[in-house]
C-alpha cells in the first residue's frame, strides 16, 4: 500500500465540501419565497413558510454532517461516483420537469387558444440551454 | 459486427483484505469515499481511467492486474 493518497485528477476527499451549503439554498429561496408572499399579502403564509424551510435548513445541516453519498452531494462535495450520481439525478429531474413543461404548454394552448404562458417561456429556455450547452460541452470533449 | 461491451470484473476487494485495509482506509488513500470502494469492489460502478491507476499504483500492480475483462479467452 502506499504511503501517501496518490494524485487523482478532480479526487476531493469525501469529508470536505461546505457542510451549510444546502441549508443556505434552503434559507435563501425560502427566505426569498416567503418575503414575495408577505410582500403579496399574505401574511400567515409568509411566516408559515420561514417556519418551514427554517426547519428545512436545520435539518440539512444535521444531514450533511452525515457519511452518506446523498450527504456529500448536499455538501456540494463528493468523490467522481458521488458527481456522477448528483449529475444523473440532475438530468432526471430536468427531464421530468421538461417533460411537465411541454404537457403544461400543450394544456395551456388548448385552453387559451393558443397563448403557451409561461409554459412556453420555460421549454424555450430548457431548450436553449440544451443546444448552447451541446455546442459547448463538445468542444471540450 | 461485434459488439465492443466488455464486463470487467476487479480484484480490489481480495487485494485490499490481504492488505489489512479497511474500505474506508482505501478511500481515504484515494481521495474517494467508503461508498465508493464499496461499488466498485461490488461491480456496481466501474472507476474512470485515473482512478483506476490509482487504485493500481496503490497496490503496486497494474490496471490489467486488477481489472479484467470477464470474458477473456471466451469466443
Amino acid at each position: 500500500m502506499t504511503e501517501a493518497a496518490p494524485d487523482i485528477p478532480g479526487a476531493r476527499s469525501p469529508r470536505r465540501g461546505h457542510r451549510s451549503a444546502t441549508a443556505a439554498v434552503l434559507v435563501v429561496g425560502g427566505g426569498a419565497l416567503a418575503a414575495a408572499t408577505w410582500i403579496g399579502g399574505d401574511h400567515a403564509l409568509a411566516i408559515g413558510l420561514v417556519a418551514f424551510y427554517a426547519l428545512a435548513a436545520m435539518i440539512a445541516y444535521v444531514w450533511s454532517g452525515r457519511d452518506s453519498d446523498v450527504a456529500a452531494i448536499m455538501r456540494v462535495s463528493g468523490d467522481e461516483r458521488q458527481r456522477a450520481l448528483d449529475r444523473d439525478a440532475t438530468a432526471l429531474s430536468g427531464l421530468a420537469m421538461g417533460t411537465a413543461a411541454i404537457i403544461g404548454a400543450i394544456v395551456t394552448s388548448a385552453r387559451d387558444h393558443g397563448n403557451i404562458g409561461g409554459y412556453g417561456v420555460i421549454c424555450f429556455v430548457g431548450g436553449a440551454t440544451y443546444a448552447v450547452a451541446l455546442i459547448i460541452l463538445r468542444r471540450r470533449r | 459486427m461485434s459488439s465492443i461491451l466488455v464486463i470487467v470484473k476487479n480484484r480490489v476487494r481480495e487485494l485490499r483484505t490481504a492488505s489489512g485495509l479497511s474500505q474506508a482506509d482505501l478511500g481515504t488513500a484515494l481521495g474517494v469515499s467508503r461508498q465508493t470502494i464499496n461499488s466498485i469492489e461490488t461491480g456496481r460502478y466501474l472507476p474512470s481511467l485515473p482512478l483506476a491507476l490509482a487504485i493500481a499504483r496503490s497496490f503496486a500492480a497494474t490496471v490489467e492486474d486488477i481489472f479484467v475483462d470477464d470474458q477473456e479467452g471466451q469466443p
